[in-house]
């Protein structure tokens, strides 16, 4: 096992290009996990809620999730693509 | 040094040199043993830049990784005068707690003492300068290297090398002294010994700055029988004490936190010194043994001096180490910190300049402070206080309640509050010495950046105050509103970073929970710009008032705008997935398209 962790950080080292696309993708995953929840933790307190004020608060809070986790989507697929070549 | 003692030691040098070729040999041994550390200390330098401030925080989260990381440091960089000083620019800027610089502390004092190891092991009993001369050379050729981390490791290797010649050059010298002068004449038996030689310890480190230098010349004194052991054995007592010195100068440009650890050192230190004067044959005694356990000659001084300089900091540490709390509650109780002012800087000391982590730290919590100034300004202006925002009381009610004309001179509070630490900043900025590849200049740009805005967000709160006093004073309800309506968004806006600010570390996607806060910014704008519209078109208000409440509207949102980005700045520090966060925050236009036009009808 520790053969192998040394080989994986040297595999690391010389391809540190790959090495920093794939560390990227698997952030901005984390990224798009933590937003979907928000998004449906917003969701949730915004059909529970009646207050008016609120119910705009908590929607325009979810326009920008939305917008957010788009713009990830994109970035996530541009850096699959970038990866790949 | 002072200029009156630097020329005292000249002229005795000078003396010293046309009295003995070998004394010659000697101090220049010394010189360039000190030469190597300050190289050594050179070379550690080029590897900081955010590496050490990471280490630093994960191996000081409790007391022994904290020993361990002063002993490890110590041990590497042969110096515990450098660590000293990165621990009191670290503790000065707020990066480390006491209690871990002690431990710190505890730790390098004794990873130093490998270095007596180190010269009596290999360096008086091997060609020491056969090693020095491959390390010189390839380390010069590293320093002419334009790689920042080559030469830094050229700095390394060529100061490992002039170490080891230092030591070379004294053996031979001592060698040669002996023949021309008998130093053991001068030796003094008894407790006038003890006392005599512990104070030459004592000066002999102040002046050398090294507590090596002086155990260096102590060992090769001892091993060719110029000092006797008993003398060698209050001068090793006497160098550990004298080592305090390079903290307490470090502490004079430190805050009360560094004051307190050099503090610290120089009470256990001398503390420990007394303890060790008191029982000194005891300890000879179980030097002896341990000696005898490792396998070192009984007759083999050098060795035993550098058992005798581990023990006496192992002793430091069985007698102080477990009472590190009591030691810091008892600092606290001596270096009392003034009550400080909100008026002057309070984190821009001359210690944090040593590294670039502390530098931008030191800044960051500088501009917290005058973040905190500003809003300040900008809450009294209509009336508030900081606690208001922290209170059930509802804001609005706040306002409206305060119906009386609001006095608050902005010009006297921005020269008193900002204008000084503002201009502190600016030039403690401009004094950081490092280059502009490194990632802290970055910080310290967007550091400068976030202090310019909340200077700007000052500057509109005063074009806001001269209508807003005057307005308020009028008649028309309508008008007094909609000022009031100004007044309680900007105290919202506050309101939402502060909470903003102390939720943060539960917060998992900090800068992208911002973008709601700029959402809200454009959307109060064009609400307010329609209820303005309507007024007009109602005829509750005239056309000029309307033209003025616009503007007004205008400064509003500039002075949230400000400090939006002043809180970006300041307080996302170090959280959340920065980059990526970066990537998907909305932009001006993406924030436009979200924001849906309000139907005031």
């Amino acid at each position: 096992m520790k053969i192998e962790k040394l080989f994986h950080k040297l595999h690391a080292f010389f391809n540190t290009d790959k090495h920093k696309k794939r560390q990227d993708i698997e952030e901005l995953k984390k990224v798009l996990l933590k937003l979907k929840k928000k998004e449906r933790k917003i969701a949730h307190a915004l059909q529970q809620t009646e207050d008016c004020n609120l119910r705009t608060h908590y929607q325009t809070e979810l326009n920008i999730i939305k917008i957010q986790r788009k713009k990830g989507i994109e970035a996530l697929q541009q850096l699959k693509e970038r990866k790949k070549t | 040094m002072h200029k009156a003692l630097l020329l005292i030691v000249i002229l005795l040098l000078s003396y010293g040199f046309w009295l003995s070729d070998a004394f010659k040999g000697i101090a220049a041994g010394v010189s360039i043993f000190l030469f190597g550390m300050l190289s050594l200390e050179q070379g550690f330098k080029a590897f900081t830049g955010g590496v050490l401030e990471r280490i630093l925080q994960k191996t000081t989260n409790t007391t022994w990784k904290s020993f361990g990381f002063g002993f490890l440091s110590a041990t590497l960089m042969q110096s515990s005068g450098l660590v000293s000083v990165i621990t009191i620019s670290f503790l000065s800027a707020g990066l480390l707690d006491l209690v871990a610089g002690i431990g710190i502390i505890f730790g390098s004092n004794l990873g130093t003492t490998t270095g007596g190891w180190l010269i009596a092991g290999l360096g008086l009993k091997v060609n020491i300068a056969a090693y020095a001369m491959p390390l010189l050379v390839f380390g010069v050729l590293c320093v002419f290297q334009s790689s920042k981390h080559l030469k830094g490791m050229g700095y390394l290797l060529t100061g490992l090398g002039f170490l080891l010649l230092g030591i070379h050059y004294m053996k031979d010298s001592f060698e040669h002294f002996q023949s021309t002068i008998n130093l053991s004449k001068y030796a003094m038996p008894g407790v006038k010994g003890l006392l005599t030689y512990t104070a030459v310890g004592i000066l002999a480190t102040i002046i050398m700055q090294s507590s090596h230098a002086t155990m260096l010349l102590t060992i090769t004194a001892v091993s060719v029988h110029q000092i006797t052991y008993d003398n060698a054995l209050a001068l090793v007592i006497g160098a550990n004490i004298g080592t305090t010195i390079t903290a307490i100068i470090a502490s004079f440009g430190a805050n009360i936190q560094g004051k307190r650890l050099a503090g610290s050192h120089l009470l256990v230190n001398l503390l420990t010194g007394l303890f060790v004067l008191l029982f000194v044959k005891d300890f000879a005694i179980i030097v002896d043994r341990i000696s005898e356990y490792l396998g070192i000659a009984a007759t083999d001084k050098a060795m035993k001096l550098a058992t005798f300089h581990s023990l006496f900091n192992i002793t430091a540490i069985i007698l102080f180490f477990p009472f590190i709390n009591q030691q810091v509650m008892f600092l606290e109780k001596i270096f009392i910190e003034k009550r400080p002012n909100i008026f002057k800087p309070k984190y821009l000391d001359a210690s944090a300049m040593d590294f670039p982590e502390t530098v931008v730290e030191s800044v960051r919590l500088e501009s917290i402070h005058l973040y905190e100034n500003a809003i300040h300004i900008i809450l009294r202006t209509f009336g508030l206080y900081k606690r208001d925002l922290q209170t059930n009381d509802s804001l609005k009610q706040l306002i409206e309640q305060n119906n009386q004309p609001i006095e608050y001179d902005i010009d006297a509070s921005y020269e008193k509050r900002i204008k000084g630490i503002y201009s502190a900043i600016i030039a403690f900025i401009s004094q950081a010495g490092f280059t502009w590849q490194m990632t802290q200049s970055s910080k310290l740009s967007w550091l400068r950046e976030a202090n310019k805005h909340l200077v700007e967000a000052i500057k509109d709160t005063k074009h806001l105050q001269k209508n807003w006093t005057r307005f308020r004073a009028s008649s028309n309800q309508a008008t007094i509103n909609e000022y009031n309506k100004i007044a309680y968004q900007i105290a919202l806006h506050i309101q939402k970073i502060e909470n903003f600010r102390h939720e943060i570390e539960s917060n998992e996607l900090p800068l992208l929970s911002l973008d709601i806060l700029k959402a809200a910014i454009k959307n109060d704008d064009m609400q307010m710009n329609r209820t303005i519209e309507t007024l007009i078109r109602e005829r509750k208000i005239t056309p000029e008032t309307g033209s003025s409440l616009i503007n007004d509207c205008a400064y509003m949102r500039s002075i949230k705008k400000n400090l939006l980005k002043t809180a970006e700045t300041l307080f996302l520090h170090g959280t959340g997935n920065g980059g990526v966060e970066q990537q998907l925050a909305l932009n001006d236009t993406e924030i436009n398209d979200i924001v849906q036009p309000v139907d005031t009808k």
